[in-house]
């Protein structure tokens, strides 16, 4: 039994950065219904950047906790900037272009961010500092949780309610809606689109930032082209949420996580990743909206 | 008539023109990934080898030849060391050092055969010397001798009761795993757990989980320091009380850094350190390349393709020849006991370098190497 509860918060943990990563997926498909694919490189890249604050300035002081906000709170405001600068010079130039195009150039922006982190940081692994988190460990009845899958469960449920609540209880969140349902209509209402959008790509780049940087603080070693696995995990969670919906990603991200760890678990560890996409198909053909996504009709 | 004359002409005066370039240099290619996971490894051994190169240039050169030192960036990857494999080729080396991982040699070995272009990598897969290609040795030890090392000292030394055993899919790591797992069945040691995981998926709770289980004595990783340090730091997260046995390829600088304070009590397996070689070869080339490039060799493996080269080099000035069938047939009959940086170096009739020693190191807490067992 606790071998079982041991595979479920290995899990929960990966499933919530799944999540986390998704979330910014999902909000931009559900503006702009544009898959984002540069979004892994920039979690990828949030977490070099935290590592480079952290050494450029607490390398030699000790780490405490206001440094540790410090870092995140920095990094994420970084990776906003450069998540807003990406939709100005590599989206908005194509909002009225063929999809195909802005597809192309998403992937296009994905190999440019990646390479960038090759060019800054060099093509080594990087290591993030082992104590940056207290290696804390708890024992209950045999299941070990650490304080730094505490942490990632802890914080990433409380941004994924507080977006929840920003995007169905607030006056920004309601344009943000209304935009994703009809721009035009949304901009004759007096919204203003280009400000939404970028709005989007702030609160979606400071998720995957907060991700990125668990990543880092999680696992430690860092490659530059990370990015490409935990963007592809998150993209196939925010399709089996349901691409657009905000709690469909979360609950993508979770079962995700919880399925991958079951499956090599108890199956194949592996097998898991194939057991991932034969998951995924089984998701498109049985309900290609996803479990949380609406079927919209296509008005002719 | 006259078309092609003038053709021949021509054909005559570039023939002319390639063998007087080709009369002041020669050229040696290094296969290492100097870019990617392993690029810390891969410039290691271009590092050495320009080294060695650059001083062999200023006593002479090879038999008056300068010597010019062409690198071919293989990632690590099989699909690049083909494409490697055959720019070399056509750049005119006549030995190639490299490749640092089994696998990038193994899909360059039959380009280099079929052009008849030495090369000498550091790769332990068995694989490596099955085709038997003349053109091909190897100058570290095969992985069935780390094989039955290994496995001796977890069945006759520790006595090791239930022992797991984890491997990425490499050949080099696959195969070393699979190699311990034989030697340890003919010793008659109980195998608990045999898994693989995938190299740089981060995440190994999943399969350490299922290995916790199984309350080992042991786990034993073969793969490389990238994951094996990653693998420690997640194994005592998951407080799994058994013994840390790394192969040879998580002994890097690296290891130590991404399993911080989990490296205390790690045991490696690996030839000795260039550290600790007791060769005057080593005092030598290890100062040298300390001063040159401000740091250490990232590993043993850089150190191994450097006496490869100067195998090579040895051969050369032996046989008086760049003839490659020639210096092949000197370093596999005639060289005996050539003085390596890495201890006397000799080669088999198939390619297989004999007479490594191996050891068990164990990491302490201030990250140094205490040596635990020795034959």
């Amino acid at each position: 039994m606790d071998i079982f509860l041991q595979q479920l918060i290995n899990g929960l943990t990966i499933g919530s950065l799944y999540a986390l990563v998704a979330l910014g997926y999902t909000m931009v498909y559900g503006v702009m219904k544009l898959i984002n694919f540069a979004h892994g490189d920039l979690v990828a890249f949030s977490a070099y950047v935290g590592l480079t604050i952290f050494s450029q300035l607490f390398g030699a002081s000790a780490v405490s906790f206001v440094n540790v906000i410090i870092i995140f709170l920095l990094t994420a405001i970084i990776v906003a900037f450069v998540g807003v600068l990406l939709e100005r010079l590599a989206y908005r130039p194509l909002r009225t272009a063929p999809r195909l195009s802005a597809v192309v150039s998403a992937l296009g922006a994905a190999l440019v961010i990646q390479n960038g982190i090759m060019l800054i940081w060099g093509p080594n692994m990087q290591i993030f500092p082992a104590d940056l988190l207290p290696s804390t460990t708890w024992n209950i009845s045999g299941v070990i949780i650490s304080f730094t899958q505490v942490c990632i469960l802890a914080l990433s449920a409380i941004l994924m309610i507080a977006l929840y609540f920003f995007i169905n209880r607030t006056k920004i969140g309601t344009a943000i809606r209304a935009t994703a349902i009809d721009q035009d209509a949304a901009k004759l209402m007096g919204i203003n689109v280009n400000r939404i959008i970028m709005i989007i790509f702030v609160v979606g780049s400071m998720l995957g930032a907060i991700g990125g940087l668990f990543i880092g603080l999680y696992y430690r070693s860092l490659t530059f082209d990370m990015g490409w696995v935990y963007g592809l995990n998150a993209f196939i969670a925010a399709i089996i949420g349901g691409i657009g919906s905000i709690p469909g990603a979360m609950i993508g991200g979770l079962l995700l996580g919880l399925f991958n760890a079951l499956i090599a678990g108890y199956i194949s560890t592996e097998w898991a990743e194939t057991f991932t996409f034969v998951l995924l198909i089984i998701i498109l053909i049985v309900r290609p909206t996803g479990i949380l996504g609406e079927k919209t009709a296509e008005k002719v | 008539m006259k078309l092609t004359r003038l053709a021949s002409a021509l054909a005559l005066s570039a023939a002319v023109c390639t063998s007087v370039f080709a009369a002041d240099t020669v050229k040696i290619g290094v296969q290492a990934p100097i870019t990617g996971k392993y690029a810390n490894e891969g410039q290691g051994i271009d590092n050495f080898v320009r080294l060695i190169v650059d001083e062999k240039n200023k006593e002479g050169g090879l038999l008056g030849k300068k010597i010019e030192v062409v690198t071919c960036d293989d990632e690590a990857k099989a699909q690049k060391a083909a494409v490697c494999a055959k720019k070399l080729v056509n750049e005119g080396v006549f030995a190639v050092i490299g490749s640092y991982t089994s696998g990038a040699t193994e899909a360059a070995q039959t380009t280099y055969y079929r052009n008849k272009v030495l090369q000498t990598s550091d790769g332990t897969s068995d694989s490596l010397i099955k085709r038997k290609y003349w053109t091909f040795f190897r100058n570290s030890f095969p992985n069935s001798a780390q094989g039955e090392f290994t496995a001796d000292y977890f069945v006759n030394q520790k006595k090791y009761q239930r022992i797991a055993i984890l491997s990425d899919y490499s050949s080099y790591s696959d195969g070393l795993a699979n190699s311990v797992v034989d030697s340890i069945e003919k010793l008659g040691g109980n195998i608990a757990f045999r898994g693989k995981i995938k190299s740089g998926t981060q995440n190994f709770t999943a399969i350490l989980t299922k290995v916790k289980a199984l309350n080992p004595d042991v786990i034993y990783y073969s793969g490389y320091y990238t994951d094996g340090g990653l693998l420690r730091v997640q194994q005592e997260q998951l407080g799994i009380k058994a013994d840390f046995v790394g192969g040879d390829s998580n002994d890097n600088p690296d290891f130590l850094k991404l399993a911080g304070k989990s490296a205390e009590g790690v045991y490696l397996v690996n030839v000795p350190t260039p550290d600790i070689l007791p060769y005057e070869a080593a005092k030598k080339y290890l100062t040298a390349y300390e001063e040159r490039f401000n740091m250490k060799p990232p590993s043993i493996w850089a150190v191994v393709n450097a006496d490869g080269l100067r195998a090579v080099m040895e051969g050369v000035e032996k046989t008086k020849s760049f003839d490659t069938k020639k210096i092949s047939d000197y370093i596999r009959n005639d060289m005996k006991d050539f003085p390596g940086i890495t201890g006397p170096f000799n080669i088999r009739e198939d390619g297989e370098r004999v007479g490594a020693s191996l050891m068990v190191y164990q990491i302490q807490n201030d990250g140094s190497y205490k040596v635990s067992f020795n034959k």
